[in-house]
């Protein structure tokens, strides 16, 4: 099997809000980085994929199980890390383990333990002891207890401080290395993805963007920049997105747009530009 | 081990911490089975007590936004419901057990006699009581959750009261059924059961049926 996720057509309707026709593939051995501002929808289509939320259409492939016929079966070899624990703040360490490991038939307690000491866990605390990068790396830790062949991760490193950030994003790379393991995790840090990610899949207000390779969504897209006399109506009406300034202008364009920019300035654009610009759907802001 | 037997582990995992507590709520109905010289209002005060508390586990679930755990845990969402019934139902039989035995110590220390008519009529009570308020307190915490849903931990309190209206209004010699019942303890527990079973039956069903159309 070499996708071990695969979404298809997924679709969802809310009062006042539609993700509609998601369609990835994550292949085996990747990090992919689920993008887009806030409220774009990456949290809804995790919950879909995850069975949380009932789909209006579509259909998900875990590890080549279907989502809803066979959910045991996928979910089986399925770790997941929300932004916040999911475990009672009540539970100690090792209570963590009695619970969550009589699920899983591959639960490794030896792996558990070796996982805890490395992210320096003792396992007589309690869950409500922990700083919220611990509690992450806890729900990391019994992930890999069973050799979860694909992490699922939301929003993982909001509210984590550089460091812990730094070595989260270290873990999901060692975590892959072997090419036996997939991690897809949403974000709206671009940062953590220029390092970690392979896969891009950008969603904008519902609607699915971009899905491929990093470099290919970096190379995609390009910035220029000029002066206020060299803003034409038919330029701006090939941008993605423009700002504007008192001395000038700087763009979003699409690469294969390019030769119609060679007078102005031009420089490779970040993530961030991209999600930036695009976001504001062409509208021009000052 | 059967996913749904995993189920109810973990409900008596988050449970665990508040065990304690839960005991102690058993002293308060000896000390009226006490008062009131009877083991039937007892019972029924000890059942109503552990009903208001099947709710710990829905409060603790969504204090700790739990639901994502259950949520990604490789079990059908009809294990998991079946799983927190049992669960329940082994608290409540937990209670019934102490209650059958407390009660009716404390009651021949204070001279009462007590017999096993009466010993069998009050274990069906509890075991009915019981069920009644699970089984209406159930569906409406998944339906609702335990905060939305707090006023189905008070069924068990609104259920006592008619109890004790009945116990003491109900013209027992004029219905045919319930004196048959009462006069025959095995036809009484072999109804009792039936019941109590086709209850719950219903009741799963609609749990499940909730929890599956229910989004996280």
């Amino acid at each position: 099997m070499n996708n071990y996720l695969e979404v298809r057509n997924l679709s969802k309707s809310f009062e006042g809000f539609q993700l509609h026709d998601i369609t990835f593939t994550l292949p085996k051995g990747y990090i992919m980085g689920l993008i887009g501002p806030n409220g774009s929808g990456k949290t809804t289509t995790i919950k879909l994929i995850l069975n949380m939320l009932k789909r209006t259409s579509g259909e998900v492939k875990i590890l080549g199980f279907d989502s809803i016929t066979n959910e045991q079966e996928a979910k089986r070899n399925l770790g997941v890390v929300f932004d916040s624990n999911y475990f009672s703040d009540e539970w100690k360490i090792s209570q963590v383990e009695k619970s969550v490991s009589a699920f899983y038939e591959n639960w490794n307690t030896q792996k558990f333990s070796e996982t805890l000491k490395r992210f320096h866990i003792q396992p007589s605390k309690k869950v409500k002891e922990l700083s919220k990068g611990m509690q992450m790396k806890l729900m990391l830790a019994c992930a890999f207890s069973y050799d979860a062949k694909l992490l699922i991760l939301d929003e993982p490193t909001s509210g984590l401080d550089p460091v812990s950030r730094d070595e989260l994003l270290h873990i999901l790379s060692e975590y892959i290395e072997d090419g036996e393991h997939s991690v897809l995790f949403s974000t709206h840090i671009t940062g953590d993805l220029e390092r970690t990610a392979d896969y891009i899949t950008y969603i904008s207000y519902g609607e699915l963007f971009f899905s491929g390779g990093k470099d290919e969504f970096i190379d995609s897209f390009k910035i220029v920049k000029g002066g206020c006399e060299e803003l034409s109506a038919d330029l701006s009406k090939k941008m993605l997105g423009i700002r504007k300034f008192s001395t000038g202008f700087e763009a979003l364009v699409k690469t294969e747009d390019l030769r119609q920019f060679a007078h102005l300035n031009v420089e490779p654009a970040t993530i961030d530009d991209i999600v930036v610009f695009t976001s504001r759907k062409g509208e021009q802001y000052e | 081990m059967n996913n749904i037997w995993k189920a109810t582990k973990l409900d008596f995992s988050l449970i665990r911490p508040y065990v304690k507590t839960i005991c102690f709520t058993m002293i308060l109905p000896v000390v009226f089975a006490a008062i009131n010289h009877s083991l039937l209002t007892g019972i029924s005060f000890a059942m109503c007590f552990i009903a208001m508390t099947t709710g710990y586990t829905f409060s603790i679930t969504e204090k700790n936004s739990m639901e994502r755990l259950y949520g990604i845990l490789p079990i059908r969402k009809s294990d998991m419901v079946i799983g927190r019934y049992i669960f329940i139902i082994i608290m409540g039989a937990i209670a019934l057990i102490f209650s059958l035995v407390a009660h009716p110590i404390i009651l021949l220390i204070l001279g009462e006699s007590v017999s096993i008519l009466d010993f069998i009529n009050a274990a069906t009570t509890g075991i009915f009581l019981f069920a009644l308020y699970t089984v209406f307190q159930l569906p409406g915490y998944y339906k609702l959750g335990s905060i939305k849903g707090r006023v189905f931990m008070y069924i068990p309190v609104a259920g006592f009261l008619i109890t004790l209206l009945l116990i003491t209004k109900i013209p027992v010699g004029k219905s045919m059924l319930f004196v048959t019942l009462i006069n025959s303890p095995v036809l009484l527990i072999v109804f009792a059961i039936m019941l109590v079973a086709v209850m719950y039956a219903i009741s799963i069903w609609v749990s499940i049926k909730i929890l599956k159309n229910k989004e996280i």
